[in-house]
């Protein structure tokens, strides 16, 4: 059950007289993977490029390129024959492997999806079902976080508040100093939004949020939930899988995403939704409806009309890339966490900044304050400032507008954090690390924002196209 | 600049990017022969393909550029998110527009196939049951041979919102467009027995099993006679297999998939919502940071995806274009081999056509020998199987019911597919496989389960 096995396509090449098979390129048995086999699986990255942000789409090395070419081949080659005999083993050993992965009870549980956009409509939807057959009241909320993904908010526009439900929206401290202030945030959050007769109905909360980046004490938040009544939990972990360890039973929440493209060396685009207990799966629906429509998530996201699958049936190459590492993924996640925070450290010491968050609150990002003399002062400017440096010194890094201070407690010892210069940081770069990263692409980003402060550079100065 | 590796210059500078008109023949050298095998070449040779219909075909020099983007993407992604994608599918999508003759490009939205098309107008009927703006009990009527997944689009989106769906009889084999107007006028009538108001018509343009074109310009103009709301043709098979020009058609919302005749890869479809005030409120189901800003702008974002299928449609323009008279030229060709292959077969095994030819597109069904016992659906997949395994003929099988008195009905049809790739061998060799399973006394009782 291999797609990127050589023999089995050669083999049938030959059978059927076609010699235009791609055939994997099988990896050299010599463990643990050497850094110039690492280059070698990354080449067709951007040269010249300092790309520090794996968090935003991702990588996929060459070979798990290649097998996904295979499966692709396969399918062009006799669709009707992969529908029917190849397809859904493929997508039951990637669900599989999943399930290994996260320490799910059943691979019912599993379903792969494109990406947690897709997973957060499937949820949501139900929910918004919920509204619209008097299963919930007018006014019973959805509770997120303040900094959820906008796609996540945009869902909860379309199908909660459309649908008559209310959104609680709980802020989050940040820069952040220890998790117990999350977990104090969103206690008094979810206690803060609570009306009268009202019942939460679903609460959706990050593993690692997004900007900015920070990983929650995701199951210490689940247990807060059930504390104060929340009847679901939806974890949006978009981030999690390569990059911290899951155990959904531990973490304890209804519905967990996480996209494989990002951090698990899959290309775009595949995650995986896990629902608790095969029952609640009943009633969840892909929102494009197929002749699978009715049977289980599982079954009804495996088939959502003609597509090409091949991105989900190649877990099991990522699988296999990442156990060419020392240590496999436990090993990668945990060279990524200390050379991200190292890198973060030194850029933070170079410019007189600070970290958005302590070295346990990382995974493979974090967040560095840039320094107060960039003038930073909207989203407008990170996003300019972002551009500036793709086009003016080959660094990708994404930049996050920090407002005011926003928890209680910053609120009263004053008003956020200053640099060397005195003056406060609004803006934060969330650097990643992956394993084709080295330390040159983050002193092409030292080096560059340092020449900024030099030239006295501030972002007012860069005129939009 | 959109195309992926800035070679294919058609645009000047500022991405203003004018794909070439798709109806005009390009003055360059024909593909021969030779070349269109070596396109196709990575079909399975061993493999009769006369179903193009269900899954399509996607020729070398599009999957090459499809892998161009792809690369594009990997190489560095952000980069690619900022400035070559929007581009990039905006010419997709104004290729689209020239080929169907829609006015505006901001009719036009991509999508992943027909199927998400259905979902996605049927999910604001969804919306109108729960806001009130319909009433409970109000009709969709849609045709008995939707596609499996519009039906199931129907019960999940209009039923179960409090919606009745009514389904249009259609005889088959059918000999003219005059007995489903017929049939399609009766079941209009049925809907609005109870006073209640017809929203929504879903018309398959090319039906899929079994496969029959459809009037649908005459029942468009029946529908707005007959004050249905909005209608919906499904075209998955549309274009590159019948003439698609939807403002002759009428239809408020048209869907087809690219992926099936039109040489792209899968899988990319369009969604054309005429341009009305009515129908602003349409959205992709996939919600994104774009909600709210138009669905082809929420369609071109739908989170990290890979969009290189959609953005090779100006790709799979000029592999078209290099046919004699481009994609008229290539659907008439088809149209015309697939109805003499689907005489040379009935006449050898001694059955018939499903349809007139004129009724049929690049597909058309034909009867097997009733001697088969074709007795149900399950004995249709046995029998496709059977044929796929042992014969290497790839085709789909259709069962009809046979109705009352019948004698010796003929209980299957073959729907068999023809595109640029086929060749006579292919028809040859499933008529020669049929002949064989029948001298063979072959029935499908037999075959085990």
């Amino acid at each position: 059950m291999n797609g990127g096995d050589d023999t089995r396509n050669l083999g049938a090449a030959h059978r059927n007289g076609n010699n235009h098979h791609h055939s994997a390129k099988r990896p050299k048995i010599s463990l643990p993977i050497s850094e110039s086999e690492i280059r070698e699986e990354f080449s067709h990255h951007e040269e010249g490029v300092a790309r520090i942000n794996n968090g935003s789409f991702g990588s996929c090395p060459a070979s798990v390129q290649s097998a996904q070419k295979n499966w692709q081949l396969r399918f062009l080659r006799q669709p009707d024959d992969f529908y029917h005999n190849t397809l859904s083993e493929g997508v039951l050993h990637s669900r599989t492997i999943i399930k290994g992965l996260i320490n799910a009870d059943d691979v019912e549980e599993i379903s792969l999806v494109d990406n947690a956009t897709t997973a957060a409509a499937i949820v949501l939807q139900q929910v918004g079902r919920g509204f619209a057959e008097s299963r919930f009241n007018p006014g019973d909320s959805v509770v997120m976080l303040h900094c959820a993904f906008q796609a996540v908010k945009k869902s909860i526009q379309a199908y909660v508040t459309r649908a008559g439900g209310s959104v609680v929206e709980v802020e989050l401290p940040f820069p952040v100093t220890s998790k117990e202030e999350v977990i104090d945030a969103f206690r008094l959050g979810l206690r803060r939004g609570k009306q009268d007769g009202k019942t939460y109905r679903l609460a959706i909360i990050d593993h690692i949020t997004s900007m900015p980046s920070v990983v929650l004490p995701v199951k210490d938040l689940v247990s807060i939930c059930r504390e104060e009544g929340v009847e679901r939990v939806f974890v949006d972990a978009a981030h999690a899988i390569g990059s911290v360890k899951i155990d959904v039973k531990e973490i304890g929440a209804e519905f967990y995403v996480s996209n494989l493209h990002k951090w698990f060396f899959c290309p775009p685009s595949v995650a995986f939704l896990y629902c608790k207990k095969f029952e609640l799966s009943k009633d969840m629906r892909h929102p494009v409806a197929s002749q699978e429509h009715g049977n289980d998530l599982p079954v009804g996201n495996a088939w959502t009309g003609t597509r090409d699958y091949s991105s989900q049936l190649v877990v099991h190459s990522a699988m296999e890339f990442v156990e060419r590492f020392e240590g496999g993924l436990e090993g990668i996640m945990a060279r990524n966490q200390r050379d991200v925070v190292e890198m973060g450290k030194m850029l933070a010491d170079s410019w007189g900044t600070n970290l958005g968050c302590p070295p346990e609150m990382c995974a493979s990002m974090v967040m560095v304050g840039l320094p107060s003399r960039l003038l930073i002062t909207s989203g407008d400017d990170a996003l300019r400032l972002r551009s500036y440096l793709r086009v003016n010194y080959g660094v990708e890094v994404p930049i996050h507008y920090q407002a005011q201070a926003q928890a209680q407690s910053q609120r009263e010892e004053g008003d956020g954090p200053r640099d060397k210069d005195g003056g406060r940081i609004t803006g934060y770069a969330r650097i990643s690390h992956q394993v084709y990263n080295v330390a040159d692409d983050y002193y092409k980003f030292r080096d560059a924002i340092n020449e900024l402060l030099k030239k006295e550079f501030t972002c007012r100065m860069i005129f939009t196209e | 600049m959109a195309s992926p590796d800035g070679k294919h210059c058609r645009s000047q500078t500022n991405g203003e990017a004018k794909p070439p008109d798709s109806k005009k023949q390009k003055i360059t050298e024909l593909i021969t022969d030779d070349e269109i095998m070596s396109e196709f070449s990575h079909h399975d040779a061993s493999v009769a393909r006369i179903n193009n219909g269900s899954f399509g075909a996607c020729p070398q020099s599009v999957i090459s550029a499809q892998q161009r983007w792809q690369l594009r993407f990997l190489r560095q992604p952000d980069s690619f998110y900022f400035n070559d994608l929007k581009p990039g599918i905006l010419e997709s999508r104004e290729a689209i527009r020239s080929l169907i003759s829609a006015d505006d490009v901001s009719e036009v939205s991509i999508v992943d196939n027909a199927t998400t098309a259905a979902a996605i107008v049927l999910q604001q009927m969804t919306w109108a049951f729960a806001e009130g703006r319909f009433e409970k009990g109000d009709v969709a009527v849609m045709l008995h041979y939707a596609y499996g997944a519009v039906k199931k689009s129907m019960e999940a989106y209009v039923t179960r919102a409090g919606g009745r769906v009514f389904e249009v009889q259609l005889p088959f084999p059918v000999s003219s467009n005059e007995e489903i107007i017929t049939e399609f006028k009766l079941a209009l009538e049925r809907g609005k027995v109870k006073g209640q108001r017809i929203r929504l018509a879903v018309i398959d343009h090319v039906t899929s099993m079994p496969s029959v074109v459809i009037p649908v310009k005459e029942l468009v103009k029946i529908c707005r006679e007959e004050g249905v709301d909005q209608v919906f043709v499904d075209a998955a098979h549309g274009i590159g297999c019948v003439d698609v020009d939807v403002k002759e058609i009428g239809a408020d919302f048209y869907t087809s998939n690219l992926h099936k005749w039109f040489f792209c890869p899968p899988s990319a479809a369009f969604l054309y919502c005429r341009k009305s005030a009515k129908f602003s409120d349409l959205h992709h189901p996939v919600v994104s940071h774009e909600y709210g800003n138009g669905l082809a702008i929420e369609s071109a974002w739908i989170g990290t995806r890979d969009y290189s299928s959609q953005l090779v449609v100006p790709s799979a323009v000029e592999f078209v274009n290099r046919f004699k008279g481009g994609i008229e030229g290539i659907k008439k060709r088809n149209h015309e081999v697939v109805v003499r292959m689907g005489e040379m077969l009935a006449e050898s095994w001694g059955t018939s056509l499903g349809c007139p030819p004129d009724m049929c597109s690049s597909m058309i069904m034909v009867g097997l020998p009733s001697c088969l016992r074709i007795t149900c659906e399950r004995d249709t997949l046995k029998l496709r199987a059977h044929l796929r395994e042992c014969y290497r003929v790839e085709v789909p099988i259709y069962y009809r019911s046979p109705k009352e008195g019948e004698i010796d009905p003929i209980t299957g049809y073959a729907r068999i597919s023809h595109q640029v790739y086929n060749k006579l061998e292919d028809y040859e060799r499933f008529r020669d496989a049929i002949n064989k399973l029948v001298s063979d006394k072959f029935t499908c009782p037999s075959l085990s389960a």
